[in-house]
Formats: C-alpha cells, sequence, structure tokens
C-alpha cells in the first residue's frame, strides 16, 4: 500500500516488543525468584537471573504443607480446579438450558423470566456478598465444593450470550426440524447444540477464567485450608510469614496459580477472542 | 397421495392483524397448485398454516378428510422446501435428507437405502458426504428437495423455492419440479411470487390479494378470463392495459371518441350510460397500416420503444388516458419514439370490470379459447 | 422468530435451574441486603431493631464514607483511562504492522488470565521496598518507594497491577475493531491527503468511539469489583485506607467490622450505583442497534 510509511512500521514493531518485554517483566522476575532459595534472595534486590534451585520450590509446594497454610499447593490447584471446571460447566449447562427456553418457547411469564434472569446481570457478587455468604451458611455450604461453585453460577452472562447466539439461528431451521419431526429436546440435541460447539468453547475459556481467578467469594467461604483455592492461598501466605516474606515461596505458588488459566487462554486464543467479541454485541 | 380441503381458513395475529380472511379450497389427488400474488397477500402464510408451522385462527383443515387443524407439522405427513432451503449445516447430505426418517424410527439400512434412491432420482448421488456450504445454490435447491421426496408425504409444500436461484438455473429447476412432481404424483402447493413460475408450473393457479383469494383455476383461464382487475393485472406480462371508458348497451365509448363493441351488452333493456373499466393485453393490441383505418382504433404517439428481440413493446400516449397504453408488437415493424400510430384492439378478447368493485362484468366462461381441464 | 408453541412444561423444565440458583443465590440475598439495610443488629447477633433509614443516614454522614467513594473514582478512572489509553496506542500500533498483528495479540492476551489477586503480588514484588526491582530504580532516581507507608505509592501500585491485567482485555477489542474498519476509508484519506496523525484522530477514532464506550463501562465495573483480590493481596485498603475503596469497605464493615445494618446499607448504594452503570450500557446498546 503506497500510504504506507516504512519508517513508521519499523517505530511501531520497536514499541510493541518494548511493551512486550514490559509486560512479560513481572512474570520474569517472578520465575527468577522462583528459582532462588530465600538467603540468595534476600542478598539485594530481586535476580534477573536464575538461581541456584532450579525446580526445587515448586516441588516443594507441591507436596510439602506450604507455610502455615497446612496444606500443599496440589491440594490448592485440586481446589481451584474443581471450582473453575464447576462453575464453567454448570454456568454452560443451565445457561443453554434457560436460554433454549426463553428464545424457542412461547410461554406466559416468559418476559418476566427473562428479566428475572438478565436483572443479575447487573449486579456481581461483590455487591450483594454479606448475605450471600449469610445463606450459603445457613444451608451449611461453608468449606464445600457446592458452596464455593454454586452462587457463582447465579450470574446470567451466560444465558445472555447464549441467548444472543440463539437469536441468530435462522427460523427456518426450526420450521425443518418440526416438520422433520423432530421435537424440542430432539432439536436441542440434534441440531442447536452441534450448531453452538464453537460458544460453547468460547463460553468455556471465558467461565473457566472467571472461575479459576475469583478472589473474594473462596476467601470468605472457605476458613480451613482443604478447600481453599490457590489465588486465595496468596495473601494467607505472603502475611502468614514471621519477618521475612518467603517471595521464592510465594513466586512459585503464584506462577502455579496463572499456569493453567494461561494455557487455556494461549491454547484456546481463537475461541476466547471470539467469546469476548461476541459479547459485546 | 391425498386429497386437501381448506374450509373458510382464517388467521388473525394475536395484535390483530388479519392475515387471511376466510379461504376456501379444494385440492384434488396428485394436483400442483401454485399461490400466487404480491408480497404480504397472505400466500406465505396460508402455506405455513397448512406445514402446521402457523396455528389456525378460525375454519377447518382436513387432508384426506380427516381434520388436522391441532396437529404438529411432523404428524400431518406433509414436507417442505423453504426458501432458504433451511439445510442443516453440520449435517452431511445424506444426514440432511434421512433427518426425518431417523426421527420417525425408520432403521439405519432402510434410512440409507431409501436415501441413495431418492439421490440417485434427483442426480446427488456423487454428493451424499457432502456438507451443505461445499455446495452451490442449485446443489443445495436439489438436496431441499430430495430431503422433501425421501419420506414420500402427502403432500409437498413449496415456499418460493427458486427465489435464491439466478435466472438460468431457476428455469432449469422448474421443468425439474414440474416433471418430479407429475412422475411422483405427490399433492403439491407451491407458493411464489413469480407469475411466469405460476403460470408455467401450476395445475390450478390460485390468485391472492389482501388475505383473499381473488381467483382460482387453470393458468389458461385466470389469462383469458380475469376475474376482477386484479387477476387480469396480475397474470400476464407486460401488465394488461386499462382503460377508462364509458358503457351504453353493447357500445363501448373511450374518451378519445373511439367506439368498441362491448363484450357484455349490460342486464337486459339498460340503456344507461355507465363508467367501465376497460382490460386490453398487449398482445392483442395490433398496428394498423397506414391507410386502412376504419372504426373501432385508437390514436397514439409512441413515447417509449422496448425491442425484446422477437416482439417489441411500445409505449404510448392515448389521449384522454392517464397512463401509457403497452403494446406488443411484432419484433421487425419499424417503430420510433414520436411516431403516430393506429392500433386496434381485437374486440373478441375485451375485458370489462367494474371501475369501482373491480369484478369483472361479462361472462365468466370463456366464449371461444376453452382450455380443457386439469387431466 | 420460530417457536416451540404447544409445550406447555418444557419450558419450564429448561429453565428451572437457572431459576432455582438465581432465587437462592440473588434475589433472596438481595431482597436479605435490602431488608439489612433497614435495621440495626446487635452485637450478638441475637435481635435486630429497625431504625429506617437511620443506617443509610449514617453511611452518608460519614467522611470515610465520601474518602471511600474518592479513592474509588480515582482508582476507576486511572485503571480504566490507564488501561484503555495504553491497549488503543498498542492497538494501532499491532493494527498498522499488518504483520505479526495476531502474534503480538497471542503474546499480549495472557495477562487477561492471570488472576486480579496474583497480578497483585506480582506487582507488589516488582515493587517490594527491600527486594524490588523497579523500587530499586525508582530509589537510584532519588524516589524512595514504600508503598506499606506512602499511600499514594500504594495506589499507584494498585493501579498498576491493574491496568496491567486489564489491558489486553481492551487490546483484543481495540484491535478487533480496527480491523473491522475498512481499509478503502484509510486509503480515500490517505489519497485525500491525510497524513497518519490526521486519518488516525479524523477517521480511526471517531470509528471506534462504539469500542471506547462500551470499554469504558467494562472497565469501570472491573476497577470496582474485580480488583478487590489485587487490592486485598498488596495493601488490603492500606495504608491508612489510602486505597480502600467503596467494595473494600462493605467488606470490611460487613466481615471484620461486623457492622452489618451499615454494611448492607452501602450494598444497597452499590446496587444503586451499578444499576445506573448498566443503564448507561443498556442505552449504549440501543444506541448501537440503530447503527
Amino acid at each position: 500500500m503506497r500510504y504506507r510509511r516504512r519508517g513508521l512500521d519499523i517505530v511501531s514493531h520497536g514499541l510493541l516488543i518494548l511493551a512486550l518485554i514490559a509486560f512479560c517483566l513481572p512474570v520474569w522476575l517472578a520465575i527468577t525468584a522462583a528459582t532462588h532459595d530465600q538467603a540468595s534472595l534476600y542478598t539485594g534486590t530481586a535476580p534477573l537471573w536464575f538461581g541456584e534451585q532450579g525446580l526445587d520450590n515448586f516441588r516443594a509446594v507441591l507436596t510439602e504443607p506450604v507455610s502455615r497454610l497446612g496444606t500443599d499447593a496440589s491440594r490448592l490447584l485440586f481446589n481451584s480446579t474443581v471450582m473453575a471446571l464447576g462453575i464453567a460447566c454448570g454456568k454452560i449447562v443451565i445457561a443453554i438450558l434457560a436460554a433454549y427456553a426463553i428464545v424457542f418457547f412461547r410461554f406466559p411469564l416468559r418476559r418476566l423470566c427473562f428479566w428475572l434472569i438478565f436483572i443479575t446481570l447487573m449486579l456481581p457478587v461483590e455487591v450483594r456478598i454479606m448475605p450471600t455468604y449469610k445463606v450459603a451458611a445457613d444451608l451449611g455450604l461453608l468449606n464445600s465444593y457446592v458452596g464455593l461453585i454454586l452462587p457463582l453460577i447465579a450470574s446470567a452472562t451466560a444465558t445472555f450470550l447464549f441467548r444472543q447466539f440463539y437469536l441468530t439461528v435462522p427460523p427456518e431451521l426450526l420450521e425443518a426440524a418440526r416438520v422433520d419431526g423432530a421435537g424440542p429436546w430432539r432439536f436441542l440435541k440434534d441440531i442447536l447444540l452441534p450448531l453452538s460447539t464453537t460458544n460453547i468453547a468460547a463460553l468455556f475459556v471465558i467461565m473457566f477464567l472467571y472461575g479459576w481467578n475469583q478472589y473474594l467469594w473462596p476467601l470468605l467461604i472457605t476458613t480451613e485450608a482443604d478447600h481453599m483455592t490457590i489465588v486465595v492461598s496468596l495473601k494467607r501466605l505472603l502475611s502468614s510469614a514471621d519477618n521475612l516474606v518467603p517471595w521464592q515461596t510465594v513466586m512459585a505458588t503464584a506462577l502455579l496459580a496463572m499456569l493453567p488459566p494461561v494455557a487455556v487462554i494461549v491454547l484456546m486464543q481463537r475461541y476466547f477472542v471470539k467469546g469476548l467479541v461476541d459479547a459485546e454485541k | 397421495m391425498a386429497t386437501l380441503r381448506l374450509d373458510a381458513l382464517s388467521k388473525t395475529y394475536p395484535n390483530g392483524f388479519t392475515a387471511l380472511h376466510g379461504v376456501d379450497l379444494e385440492i384434488a389427488d396428485g394436483e400442483l397448485i401454485v399461490v400466487v400474488g404480491p408480497s404480504g397477500c397472505g400466500k406465505s402464510t396460508l402455506l405455513r398454516m397448512l406445514a402446521g408451522l402457523e396455528s389456525i385462527s378460525d375454519g377447518e383443515l382436513a387432508i384426506d378428510g380427516r381434520r388436522v387443524n391441532d396437529l404438529e407439522p411432523a404428524e400431518r405427513d406433509i414436507a417442505m422446501v423453504f426458501q432458504n432451503y433451511a439445510l442443516y449445516p453440520h449435517m452431511s447430505v445424506a444426514d440432511n435428507m434421512g433427518y426425518a426418517l431417523k426421527n420417525r424410527g425408520v432403521p439405519k439400512a432402510e434410512r440409507r437405502r431409501k436415501v441413495e434412491e431418492t439421490a440417485r432420482l434427483i442426480g446427488l448421488e456423487d454428493l451424499l458426504d457432502r456438507r451443505p456450504k461445499q455446495l452451490s445454490g442449485g446443489q443445495r435447491q436439489r438436496v431441499a428437495m430430495g430431503r422433501a421426496i425421501v419420506r414420500e408425504p402427502k403432500v409437498f409444500l413449496f415456499d418460493e423455492p427458486l427465489s435464491n436461484l439466478d435466472a438460468k438455473l431457476r428455469v432449469q429447476m422448474r421443468i425439474e419440479i414440474r416433471r418430479l412432481q407429475k412422475r411422483l404424483g405427490v399433492t403439491s402447493v407451491y407458493v411464489t411470487h413469480d407469475q411466469v413460475e405460476a403460470m408455467t408450473l401450476a395445475d390450478r393457479l390460485v390468485v391472492m390479494n389482501g388475505g383473499r383469494i381473488e381467483q382460482v383455476g387453470t393458468p389458461m383461464h385466470l389469462y383469458e378470463r380475469p376475474a376482477t382487475r386484479f387477476v387480469a393485472g396480475f397474470i400476464g406480462s407486460p401488465a394488461m392495459n386499462f382503460l377508462d371508458a364509458r358503457r351504453s348497451g353493447d357500445v363501448l365509448t373511450l374518451p378519445c371518441g373511439t367506439q368498441l363493441a362491448s363484450p357484455w351488452p349490460g342486464e337486459a333493456g339498460e340503456t344507461r350510460d355507465t363508467p367501465v373499466c376497460l382490460g386490453i393485453r398487449p398482445e392483442h393490441l395490433a398496428i394498423v397500416p397506414e391507410g386502412q383505418n376504419g372504426g373501432g382504433t385508437l390514436a397514439v404517439r409512441v413515447e417509449l420503444v422496448e425491442p425484446l428481440g422477437a416482439d417489441t413493446l411500445v409505449h404510448a400516449r392515448l389521449d384522454g388516458q392517464d397512463d401509457l397504453v403497452v403494446a406488443r408488437i411484432d419484433g421487425i415493424q419499424p417503430v420510433a419514439e414520436g411516431d403516430s400510430l393506429i392500433l386496434r384492439p381485437d374486440t373478441d378478447r375485451l375485458h370489462i370490470f367494474d371501475p369501482d368493485s373491480g369484478q369483472r362484468l361479462d361472462d365468466l366462461e370463456p366464449a371461444c379459447h376453452t382450455p380443457t381441464s386439469p387431466a | 422468530m420460530a417457536t416451540f408453541q404447544h409445550h406447555r412444561i418444557t419450558p419450564w423444565l429448561l429453565l428451572s435451574p437457572q431459576l432455582a440458583i438465581v432465587a437462592m443465590f440473588f434475589f433472596w440475598p438481595a431482597a436479605q441486603a435490602m431488608l439489612q439495610a433497614f435495621y440495626v443488629e446487635d452485637p450478638f447477633g441475637l435481635g435486630r431493631t429497625f431504625v429506617a433509614f437511620e443506617n443509610f443516614a449514617r453511611v452518608l454522614a460519614s467522611a470515610e464514607y465520601y474518602r471511600a467513594l474518592g479513592i474509588t473514582v480515582a482508582f476507576s478512572a486511572g485503571v480504566a483511562l490507564g488501561a484503555m489509553a495504553l491497549a488503543l496506542l498498542l492497538a494501532v500500533l499491532a493494527d498498522r504492522v499488518i504483520k505479526g498483528a495476531t502474534a503480538y495479540r497471542t503474546l499480549l492476551v495472557w495477562p487477561y488470565a492471570v488472576a486480579p489477586a496474583v497480578a497483585g503480588v506480582l506487582w507488589g514484588f516488582m515493587l517490594d521496598p527491600e527486594l524490588g526491582l523497579i523500587s530499586a530504580w525508582l530509589g537510584a532516581l532519588g524516589i524512595d518507594w514504600n508503598h506499606q507507608l506512602n499511600g499514594g505509592q500504594a495506589m499507584a501500585l494498585v493501579v498498576m497491577a491493574s491496568i496491567w491485567k486489564q489491558m489486553s482485555y481492551n487490546f483484543v477489542f481495540f484491535l478487533a475493531g480496527l480491523q473491522a474498519i475498512p481499509r478503502s476509508l484509510l486509503e480515500a484519506a490517505a489519497i485525500d491527503g491525510a497524513g497518519p496523525w490526521r486519518r488516525f484522530w479524523t477517521i480511526t477514532f471517531p470509528l471506534l468511539s462504539p469500542t471506547s464506550f462500551f470499554l469504558l463501562v467494562m472497565n469501570s465495573v472491573y476497577a470496582f469489583f474485580e480488583t478487590f483480590g489485587t487490592i486485598d493481596a498488596t495493601t488490603a485498603g492500606g495504608p491508612g485506607g489510602a486505597t480502600r475503596t467503596l467494595v473494600y469497605k462493605v467488606f470490611e464493615d460487613g466481615f471484620i467490622g461486623y457492622d452489618l445494618g451499615s454494611s448492607a446499607a452501602q450494598s444497597v448504594l452499590l446496587m444503586g450505583l451499578v444499576g445506573l452503570l448498566t443503564l448507561l450500557q443498556f442505552r449504549y446498546l440501543e444506541r448501537k442497534v440503530q447503527y
């Protein structure tokens, strides 16, 4: 293209690479710190290069109880995985069904149901945290996976996205299916679900990240270490130390906490981007 | 094979809009009925009511004498070809065609046999494993047809199935649909807004307007004896010329002074001079060679000439008329814009309508050129 | 829209899981919050007294609340504008180079996957007064960095960590928005003699305005709620309440101070605020439909 300028291209690449380095710096420092022992860490400023420990710190947090948490990071990772998968799958299943009812059926009170569900988009769990906690406590859900998962499924983001997608399905497909003798469940199973696979993948990524990265709710609902998530554990690690913060342990744990969601987003980037950008519409 | 009976079929939407005002129609076994009309005339609604995709507000629909008003589409034993084909995008051609059979619980082997048989019939054998996305428009159309045929339904319903194809393919598919329908002998209802499609396909034509049936009959009958001014204007291309005229007894007088013999003399003994609407098809106007001017001719001035090759359309101004008069003349006659011409209407083929109600005033049964009723 | 009409029970079956969960964990708690806001609970949780609007009056009369409001506004504005400006700059650059735009996206998108709390911990380490690399650099420049003591610096820390995480989200949207702008428009402008700078401000930027507005709303919501983890893991609202946002205050008053009535009243006020934001977003959505 003639209106492009070569000099600007080079400047653009330069600035982008600079930004990349700046964005990677916190993680790089975390990696290098996690390969040192506490003594070598506290000899000056944070090291820019790897230390002697290799993967020892990671091995340690994964197998031995971390500081005063009373549990190892394997358990924390497992808890986070259960929570993230539970939220992602739960939301998707519930949302598929609810959006299906709202888009493809006409029944009394449909509009009311629509509003009851979509008003939840307005208020994230943080706003109604106290009473939600009380309800969960009354139901005996403290320190349980159900307690970690169920209340966070209450928001309707996924339902909203599925509704948006269903509205783009040509109405003739439903008509053809009806003429072909498919009832509601068959239409859902044979036609709608196969057509939604990309959307389901996209939502899975978004909801997995949402679930994995939750902080306030798991912080409140888990008082014992055996149901604590890895993201929440970091704060305990930081404050449980006697005097010096064991940064090598904290960083090893932080990196473990980052790894699954970052892997998901990088591997499923295509779906994630589609899911996000579609969500805007 | 089946007969259909529509008895005062009506459709009123919850918002109060009435799309159909009591439609009556009997459809014989194996007949191909084409429903035609401008958009919004209710033809698609009618078809969707036959399919069971729209509920019936009032009246009765019977297939083979059995009331089906409240049956689901699948229970009516009908098949439908949609305007945009509505193929399932994630299924192969074979799966698309076999889906209805699968839902009916037909065993896999039999399903496969039937799909292959149908595919051979319509030339899809080599495409059975493809996805709809990998097919051309014409091929998709064929799959949609195949999906309808494979089920061996009592009735085929076609919803403007050719409107998404290009002109050449449309002619080809039109012939093929006609051939298949005759061969399979399945009662069919075909909705279109294309009057050429309607004329060429139909055993009988149903012309609709404003949620009502204007006229039912063979294509030639509708062409020869349109029951209303609307049908007269809708069937035939270019459209019929409508001229203001006055009738007194069996004499028609045009504002330009020309007098023509009226095909309808009026009620016996009635002599009053009344306004009528005179209809003349463009092909029933002929140029009178110079010097042969006698009575019953129209003197016009040419404003536009459209040569079509075999024919030429001449748009000309006639004194006392708001609209231009169109004449279809032999293509080799030299006519230029600005020329003055004398046109002679074929007095055997005049149509007169009531200017207010639009109803035909003369006999509905044609005196000559009678087409035989469908076989 | 084509629909199934003759099914009475199926839609309710389909809806029941969602409705049950929403009722149990949304409407019931929200109603509780509303109710609670009008009561004062005695310290032992044995009984409560109806006090009408007293909780609200108390909250709205407290200087602490307005301080938290101010902090929230400053924090949100900093995060939203910072994350958006940075993302727009990088997206424009990535869009220019054409080759490699998706590669840059892959390399820049991952911070979105990092939990806010983890982002806080990573930045807390970089700016640690003792060990931090950046704090050491700042020290060399004569800036004595200690976010555990200096409120302004604590605020800067949480803002930076929040921007770092949110930037990638904005980047994805801006890049998609930029790539949706027809090249022919920019080429026409180039033919009309507009340089790159002018092209950006007269064509690209106005065409991006729907995306920008959407992102402004999303970033505000993010800064309001999701950054709780960042704040709690780094500054815990301190020092001296310098990073205590409205949400953090709800949490502190409710779970640490056990002032349930006040916490509930604050929750209700927050709901109103968020409601306002959502309304804005819906208005925007409506406008967008008309495009």
